[in-house]
């Protein structure tokens, strides 16, 4: 379950990125530079955990091991790059109990979300027109 | 496997969002069923018991194929309850490990299901002894497919899928021109056109997916 008062911090830490997001965008376009790309995101190893957390619907958790095996990484390699996600705060990981054994749990905050998303977008604008693939 | 124990990044840009999408879908694979194995299985269901039932008692009451009389519908019975054992199995597969809102949707879908059919099979059994044998098929057939049309919609809704809702909207439409078609027609039309479009939805979702 999700605690009610963290949503509201993702919400509003999400809506100040998304502000912060606007005024970089602004800036580079009147200097013309091109878009910085999130350090956090641009790595092979936490790209693929990112993009995969993406497709489950807001909100969902997954637990470790399921997503080992979606992204067929060894379990020592996923948490380190979850810790350094979790530390962006763009995942959240808890630990609960499923009966009597215990599960890690792991979701996409809406902070990490919004910093996928601005990171495909800074992307594309890299990505010279008429070379976009699809 | 790919080498992900680094910190790699990348050249190009293009090599990013390939990654990505390859590793969205991925996803989506892993945690959503293969739709011919949602649908298949619904669609043979209809093919086979709706089409025993057209041979057996056929337009005007007439038969076109001789066998034992409760032979469509041991069929139909037998063939729904293995349909949603496999369907329930393949569901619950693709979603294992996951919790969160769309569990909770699944639930509350699953369980609309099972209540609609409840309701009506009451309601039916109810006024089937007042009902003239030549239109039980119909009662029963119509009722139960009008049913599966709308939650096939009702599907749709939830999931945002457009294909659900044009399945659903198919299966609402046939079914109500069997019924006006009359007894024996019904079956034909449902086991051709009903369980025609389920083998249809499932191969076009697959073939969205690939």
């Amino acid at each position: 379950m999700t605690d009610p008062k963290d949503a509201e911090a993702d919400r509003r830490d999400a809506r100040t990125d998304r502000e912060d997001a606007r005024t970089d965008r602004e800036s580079a376009g009147l200097n013309g530079d091109l878009p910085e790309l999130d350090p956090v995101i641009h790595a092979q190893a936490r790209l693929r955990v990112v993009a995969a957390l993406s497709q489950l619907p807001g909100g969902d958790r997954i637990t470790f091991p399921r997503l080992q095996e979606i992204l067929r990484m060894t379990a020592g390699n996923l948490s380190v790059h979850l810790r350094k996600l979790e530390e962006a705060g763009y995942v959240e990981v808890t630990k609960t109990h499923r009966g009597r054994t215990p599960a890690t749990l792991v979701h996409l905050t809406q902070r990490g979300r919004f910093a996928f998303e601005e990171y495909v977008a800074a992307l594309r604008t890299l990505i010279a027109p008429g070379e976009e693939p699809s | 496997m790919t080498s992900t124990d680094d910190e790699s990044t990348f050249e190009d840009p293009g090599e990013a969002l390939r990654l990505i999408e390859r590793e969205q879908v991925n996803t989506l694979r892993h945690v959503t069923p293969d739709p011919r194995l949602m649908y298949w299985p619904w669609g043979l269901t209809w093919l086979i018991s709706f089409g025993l039932s057209f041979l057996r008692f056929g337009p005007d009451g007439k038969t076109i194929v001789d066998m034992p009389d409760w032979l469509p519908l041991l069929a139909l019975t037998g063939l729904l309850i293995a349909a949603g054992i496999f369907t329930g199995v393949v569901g619950a597969r693709a979603s294992r490990h996951i919790s969160g809102p769309s569990s909770r949707q699944g639930a509350a879908y699953g369980i609309s299901w099972s209540a609609g059919f409840t309701s009506l099979a009451i309601i039916f059994g109810r006024v089937s002894e007042h009902v003239p044998d030549e239109m039980l098929g119909l009662l029963w057939g119509g009722g139960m497919v009008a049913l599966v049309g709308v939650l096939y919609m009702a599907g749709s809704a939830i999931w945002d899928v457009r294909d659900m809702f044009v399945l659903g909207a198919w299966i609402s439409v046939v079914n109500v021109i069997g019924v006006l078609w009359g007894p024996g027609w019904h079956a034909l039309v449902l086991a051709v056109a009903g369980g025609g479009g389920l083998l249809v939805a499932g191969f076009v979702g697959w073939m969205r997916r690939r």
